[in-house]
Order: structure tokens, then sequence, then C-alpha cells
């Protein structure tokens, strides 16, 4: 005889705590889960609202309106004559130091940029009469005033900060040089166009080299390779590069292309040819995937008709899986994009002060200058470096929008 | 002549080719179906030009490619021949500046000479260089117009021009797709070699055993022994990587990936998810910065507020934070595509058992989706000990073996960047140690990933 068992009295006081014990458990792991997934997105917020907190700034500077009065300036200058040449004579530096003496008091110099003749000689070319009166003309402000002005100065510039104020010739301009000048070594006067010109050099590289390659090898794995050893040597190939560290791709640019082809050291060649090396695996993963999803009913409609198998793909294979192979593509640039590892490692560090002029000059790229001005001591050199962060950030995110664009255009269901 | 304008006439060249080859396979194709012979045809007129360009471009281009390499050797040769180099320094260094500078004035990249030797080389550089251009763009035209014209005679209506092309566009596909085995046998030879110029200096149980990290001594001329032993730098790496980096991205993210599977409404799955994958769109040096300039100076003042000795502002907890944010994304989507290859049938019958979604995600899902979780964490220690920028930037240079996270730990790739961002010496231990050091973490690497990829095919045949 089996004993029977009674049937479970859901309703008893044990049963009613054990279930909502069990359904209080449910709600703690349910929480958990959400707090996981507010405390991602929160680091995420935080970290942008820190960036644009520092960065915003860096894209401002601070002005001085001086006063000059032009025709009791040691300026020797005719209005009628104001050539290239002719302001390069003129001594502007020493002139723009003493109308600012003289309009703001002696030790006033020093609160102006070294660069703020540029200002006044910009001034004089855009219309040379002002030469005959007074004018008043915005100087950039030096670093230490700058830092003050924006409420991070020494004690001594912050006291100049507010004299300037009582005097009301502060004010706050868009800074211009950020986007048209290169790296310095006087924060104010910094600019990211050398830079950004050297990513862009890179990146063509990169492009030229990686996409014919990685879409010929997407294709030739996906559509005619047999299955055999070598074609199995080049899958493992691809998907352990797709995995190796980046660094490890600097390493091999260091040792193969600088050390034994003796290419250029520091240029966009070198680096856009490590890149591509590194690209090339995620296009190809990207590129066989679209060719995947292209329907065989395609292929076989296509040879039916007398298509060749060269046909078959670069007639209608290969159309239909362009926009998959786009998408991967531009995922791929812009991780290549944000790479500053293998690129210090071919010596893309180097203090690049003009813009590059072509792939084998010395150049720099954007994530590296953000690496080099994170290295500054000079407090300005904080915003600067955040302000090239947001610029970075928003050509990734222009990128990844293309792509998820691109996909969600032209992504076909079959 | 010019590299560009060679480049550029022998272009205009192909383009000639390709016209007029496709301009007679056309009137050889409207004859023979005037005369009523349609199978006659094999190629479309197309195929036909394309066959006589290549023809046109291919030798030539390869001649001017190997002329490139071969032509400085021959300049030189008669550079040095000439009556102008008998006075030449005979030391290789000062030698190689003379003929160096005298070869810039020659091509017009230096206005004037310092070295007045060099002046009186300028003019048999000149000419030398002008012989071999013109001579090296005469046979690539020769080249070029007898490539071309073998191949226009072979322009029949019988001729399979398409075979052949498409010949050609296979060998580029296959060339292209071993680029792949190129690249991989660069790495491994460059990284082997150097290697192994390093161990020839540098005893291997040394270098994996010893305790003491300071390359800097061994530079100074202190000897190699006890300079470089790697484990501080292995610890320092294990401890930010895959202990630090872990314990904040797999909690974050598996639990992120089982409510956004399991629990979120679709539209919050819509906009959450890539927010989260954003975090993995962040570029490092990002990360780095922002380690270094807001986490690590906060971790040190909340680490001196407790009252934790050693504090460092470079310290392994920062870095391994940041680092473990950067990784979420990653532990979130392998977990999630390993709880969705569960078999949908499990989850129902443990639901209708009674229990609730926690306990059936705890007992049921997790344990099912285990191996696909654990191949989706080793891979991203993998990710994560070979990341750079950030334990660049936040973790710090000395070699310490501690178990203080507020404390400074350096890491191998750390150590990579330190080594070959100095001095460029390529025969010291020093810099040589960066590829050692690379070779470990490639080795590691790559073993995780295998044996990672083995586990979660292993698990995905399970359920198949």
């Amino acid at each position: 005889m089996t004993a029977t068992r009674n049937p479970t009295d859901w309703r008893s006081d044990a049963m009613r705590r054990r279930i909502a014990r069990r359904y209080a458990a449910e709600r703690r792991f349910k929480l958990a889960g959400l707090l996981a997934v507010l405390l991602s997105a929160a680091f995420l917020a935080f970290l942008l609202v820190t960036m644009m907190g520092n960065g915003l700034r860096g894209f401002t500077r601070t002005e001085i309106a001086v006063k000059v009065d032009f025709p009791a300036s040691p300026l020797l200058l005719d209005p009628n004559a104001i050539t290239d040449q002719a302001l390069a004579n003129a001594n502007l530096p020493m002139v723009t130091g003493e109308v600012v003496k003289k309009a703001l008091g002696a030790d006033a110099e020093e609160w102006v940029s070294p660069t703020a003749w540029t200002a006044l000689r910009d001034a004089i070319k855009a219309d040379p009469k002002i030469l005959s009166r007074t004018e008043t003309v915005r100087l950039p402000a030096s670093t230490a005033i700058d830092l003050a002005a924006k409420g991070k100065g020494s004690s001594e510039a912050e006291a100049a900060v507010d004299r300037l104020n009582k005097a009301g010739v502060l004010s706050t301009g868009f800074n211009m040089g950020f986007l048209t000048a290169s790296d310095g070594t006087d924060p104010t006067q910094v600019g990211i166009w050398g830079a950004f010109k050297g990513s862009l050099l890179t990146m063509l590289v990169t492009l030229a080299l990686s996409f014919p390659v990685g879409v010929a090898t997407a294709v030739y794995l996906e559509e005619y390779a047999r299955k055999n050893w070598m074609t199995d040597i080049i899958e493992v190939s691809i998907n352990n590069l797709a995995a190796v560290p980046s660094i490890i791709f600097g390493l091999l640019g260091l040792s193969i292309f600088l050390n034994v082809l003796h290419l250029p050291r520091s240029a966009s060649l070198v680096g856009g040819m490590t890149l591509a090396l590194m690209t090339m695996p995620v296009i190809v993963i990207a590129g066989r995937n679209a060719i995947k999803s292209v329907p065989p009913s395609i292929r076989d409609a296509a040879l039916g008709i007398g298509a060749s198998p060269v046909q078959v793909v670069f007639h209608h294979v290969l159309p239909l899986a362009l926009p998959g192979i786009l998408t991967g593509t531009i995922i791929g640039m812009a991780r290549a994009l944000g790479e500053t590892a293998p690129l210090l490692m071919i010596g893309m560090r180097a203090f690049i002060a003009t813009p590059p002029g072509g792939i084998v000059d010395p150049a720099t790229v954007l994530p590296v200058q953000i690496f080099l001005w994170s290295d500054e001591v000079s407090k300005g050199f904080v915003e600067k470096t955040s302000a090239a962060i947001i610029v970075l950030l928003i050509f990734l995110l222009a990128m990844n929008g293309l792509a998820i664009y691109l996909r969600n255009k032209f992504e076909r269901r079959w | 002549m010019t590299g560009p304008a060679i480049l550029l006439l022998l272009a205009g060249l192909g383009a000639i080719a390709w016209v007029s080859a496709r301009a007679r396979a056309m009137r050889l194709q409207t004859a023979a179906r005037a005369s009523g012979r349609r199978d006659a045809v094999h190629s479309l007129p197309g195929y036909h030009g394309w066959y006589v360009a290549l023809w046109t471009l291919v030798p030539a281009g390869i001649f001017l490619a190997v002329w490139a390499n071969v032509a400085p050797g021959l300049v030189m040769q008669d550079v040095l021949s000439s009556p102008a180099a008998q006075s030449l320094p005979a030391d290789d260094f000062s030698r190689s500046a003379v003929l160096g500078e005298a070869r810039a004035i020659a091509t017009g990249n230096q206005a004037g000479a310092f070295n007045p030797l060099s002046q009186g080389l300028v003019e048999p550089y000149k000419d030398a260089i002008g012989k071999y251009g013109i001579a090296g763009a005469a046979l690539a035209l020769v080249l070029a117009f007898a490539g071309g014209a073998y191949a226009f005679t072979r322009v029949r209506p019988d001729f399979r021009a398409r075979t052949r092309v498409e010949r050609l566009v296979m060998a580029t596909l296959l060339i292209a797709s071993l680029l792949a085995i190129i690249t991989t046998l660069g790495i491994v030879a460059s990284l082997l070699w150097e290697s192994f110029r390093f161990f020839s200096m540098v005893s291997p149980v040394d270098f994996l055993f010893g305790v003491k990290w300071s390359p800097q001594s061994a530079a100074l001329g202190y000897g190699n022994d006890d300079a470089f032993g790697a484990v501080p730098l292995f610890w320092g790496t294990i401890f930010i990587g895959a202990i630090i980096a872990m314990v904040v991205a797999i909690p974050l993210g598996l639990m992120s990936a089982i409510y956004l599977t399991q629990y979120a409404s679709p539209t919050v799955r819509k906009w959450m998810k890539p927010t989260l994958e954003m975090l993995a769109g962040v570029p490092t040096v990002v990360y780095g910065y922002f380690a270094a300039l807001t986490i690590a100076p906060a971790l040190r003042d909340f680490a001196v507020k407790i009252g934790i000795h050693g504090a460092s502002s470079e310290s392994a907890l920062a870095a391994g934070l940041v680092m473990g944010v950067m990784i979420i994304p990653f532990v979130s989507s392998m977990a999630d595509d390993s709880i969705a290859a569960v078999p949908q049938s499990m989850r129902d019958g443990s639901l209708a058992m009674g229990a609730t979604t926690s306990e059936t995600i705890r007992r049921v899902l997790i344990p099912a989706a285990l191996p696909g979780v654990v191949g989706g964490v080793l891979l991203a220690v993998s990710r994560a000990i070979g990341e750079t920028m950030i334990v660049v930037m936040a973790a710090g240079l000395a070699a310490n073996l501690t178990l203080n996270p507020f404390a400074s730990v350096t890491t191998v790739t750390t150590q990579i960047v330190q080594l070959l961002t100095g001095d460029q010496e390529f025969d010291s231990a020093k810099t040589l140690a960066a590829f050692a050091l690379g070779l470990v973490l490639f080795i590691v690497t790559l073993l995780l990933n295998i044996v990672a990829l083995r586990v979660v095919k292993k698990y995905r045949e399970a359920y198949e």
C-alpha cells in the first residue's frame, strides 16, 4: 500500500508565505536586471555629459576688446598699399603689444595670446581704412586669461579677469582656430585640422586596400572555394585575425612595414596599411554574411539562362549583397577611425604642427592627437582634449548612423 | 620620364586596346551573324576588349613594378662608376650621407648642397636617373605594344576570350583571399623572429617566471639579468582584464541581456539595446581619457578617505572598471545569443510546471545556456587583456605584484607601448622585449579564442 498524499493546501499560511517569498524573489530579480541596464546606460550618459561639459568650452575662446588708435600707434603702413609683404614687414607682434599696453595697462601685454597680432592683421586686411581712425579690435586672450575666464585659472589671472570684466572688454567667441589649426604648444592656439586631415588620408588608404581585398576574399570563400585544406586555413586565419588584439597589428606594421620594407615612419600610408589588415577581416565576415543571404534561386536563374559563374556573381549576387557589404565596411572603418594603439607603434605619435600634404608625409590622427593632448601638463589642454573627443564621437556616430540607415533602407528579406 | 606620366600613358594604351578590340569583335560578330553562324561567336565583344586591354596592361605593369625595385641599384652602380665618385669618403656612413644628398638635389627635393662632394655627384646622378628612367619607360611601352598586338591577333569569333578573362578574375580572387594567410604568417614570423632575438639575450625561463621587471635598468647597462621578469606584467594584465573588468562586465552584461530578452517590452528593447551597444562603439582612447581624468582621481580620493594605504591615482581599479564597462555589450550580446539558442520547449516546460520567470531563467535557461555564456566570457577576457589604450592612459607603469586594487599595476600592452615609443634601437633587449610580450599576448588570445569557439560550437550542436 502506498501512503496517500494529501493535496497541497495552497491557502495555508506556509504556502502563502512561500509563494510571497517566490514572488519577491521574482521582483528582486527583475529589478536587478533593470538596474544592470540602467547602470550601463547611466555610465554612457555620465561619460558623454562629462565630455560635453569639458569639451564645449574647447570650441570657444575668450576675447579682449582693445581700442586701437591706429594713427597714434607705432604702425608704419600705407592704407593704399596693404599687401601681405607690407603686413609681414610691419612688425605687427610688437605693435600689438604696444597697443594693448596703451589700452589696458602696462602688464596687459601678457593677457593677449602670442598670436593676437594675426587678429590685428586680419582686421587691417579686411578694411585698410581703419588705419586712419580708432577702432575696437577683439584680440584672443592668452591661455591663463582664457582659463581664468572659464573659471579654472590661477589667482593672479583671476584678478586680471576681474579687472577686465570691470572694464567690460571680455567676451566669448567661437574658436574657429580649433577647426583650422594644427597641433601646437599653447592650448589656446591648437586645432584639430592637421589630425583630422591625417585621419582622412589614413582612412582613404585603409578603404582603398581593405575594401577590394575584403570583398574579393568574401566572394571567393562564399562562392567559388572548394572545401579543402587551403580554404580551411584561409577561414581559420580570417577568424583569428578578427580576434587578434589591435596592438599586435601595430607590432606587425613596425617590424614588417618599417623595419623590413623601410616605408616612411609616421606616414598615413603605413598607418592605413596597418589598419587595413585589421579592417579586412571585418569586411570579409560582413561580406560573407551578406552574400550568404542572397537566395540561391537568383544564382540558379542566372546560371539557367547561360551566365558563367563569374557573371552570376558580378552581375547578380554582388549588387544584391552590396548594401550588407557596405554596412559592414562602414562599421569596420568606424572602428579603424577610433583606433589608436597600432598607430602608436608605427610612430604616428610625433608632434606634427603642419597638416600632412600627402600619404607619405608625417601625420597624426584624431585619436592619437587626443592621446597626445591628454598627456599634456597644461590645464588648457583638458578642454581641447574633450573637444577633440566630441568631434571624433560625432564622426563615429555619423558613420554608424549611415550604416544603420543603409541597412534599413536597402536590406531585403527574401 | 616620370612615373605618373608612364602610368597615364599605359592607362591610355589600355583604353585604346579595349575600344579597338571590342570594335573588332563587334564587326566579327555582325559578320558571323550575317552569315547565319550564330553559334560561331563565343564571347561578347566586351570580353575581347578586356582580354586585349589586360594583355596590354598586365605585363607592362609587372615589368614597371620590378623595374621600380631594380632601377635604384642600377643608378647607384652607374653613379659609383663615374669619375666624381672616386673622391667619396671610405666609411659607409658619410658615404651614404653624401650619396643621399646628391640624390635629393638631383630629384629636386633639396635646393643646395651642404657637402661640396655631393655637388659633384649631382650631374652623374641626374644622368643615370634620366637614362634608366627612359630605358624603363621604353621597355614598358614595348611590352605593352607587344602584349596588346599578340592579344589583338587572337580576336576571332570562336576565341574564348571570356574564359581567359574569367580565369584572371578567379586568380585575383584567390590571391586576395591568400592575403589573410600572408598577414597571419607575417604576424607570427615577425613576432617569432624578434622574440627569438630577445631570447638569445634573456633566457625564456627568466622572462616567463621572473618577478622583477625593470627594462630601464637593463637599458642603462646594468645587464639583462633580473630585469625582464614578466610575472608582474602578467599579473597586472590578469588583475585588470580578467578579474576587475569581468567582475563589472559579467553581472552587468548578463543581467542586461536577461532583462532585455526576457522582461523588457519591445519598445524598451528597441531603444536600450542600441544604447548599450554604443558602449562598444566608443573609441578606447576616449575610455582611457575618461578613466584617467574622472574615475581615477575620484577612486583615489575615495580610497584615501576610507584609509587605504598606497592608493595611487593610476589604480588598477579605475582601468579595470572602465574596461569592464567597455566589455558589457560584448558579454551581453554573447549571452543574448546563447539564451536565444535554448529551445523554447524547455522554457515552456518550466513555466508550465509553475515556476516563476526568474526561477525558469536561473534554473533552466542559464544552466542550459552556460557553455555559450562561458564561451562568450572567454572571448571577452581575450578582448580585455589585449586592450591597450585604457591601460596605457589609466593604469600605471610600476610593475607591482599586489592584490590591492587601489595600487598601481602595469600590463603587457602598457609595457609594449612604453618599450616601443621611446628610442628605437633594434638590437637592445629593451625594444625586443616588446615583441616577446606581443608573442605571449598573441598566443594567449589565440588559445582563449580557440577554446571559446570550440565551447560555443559544441554547445550549439547539443541543441540541433
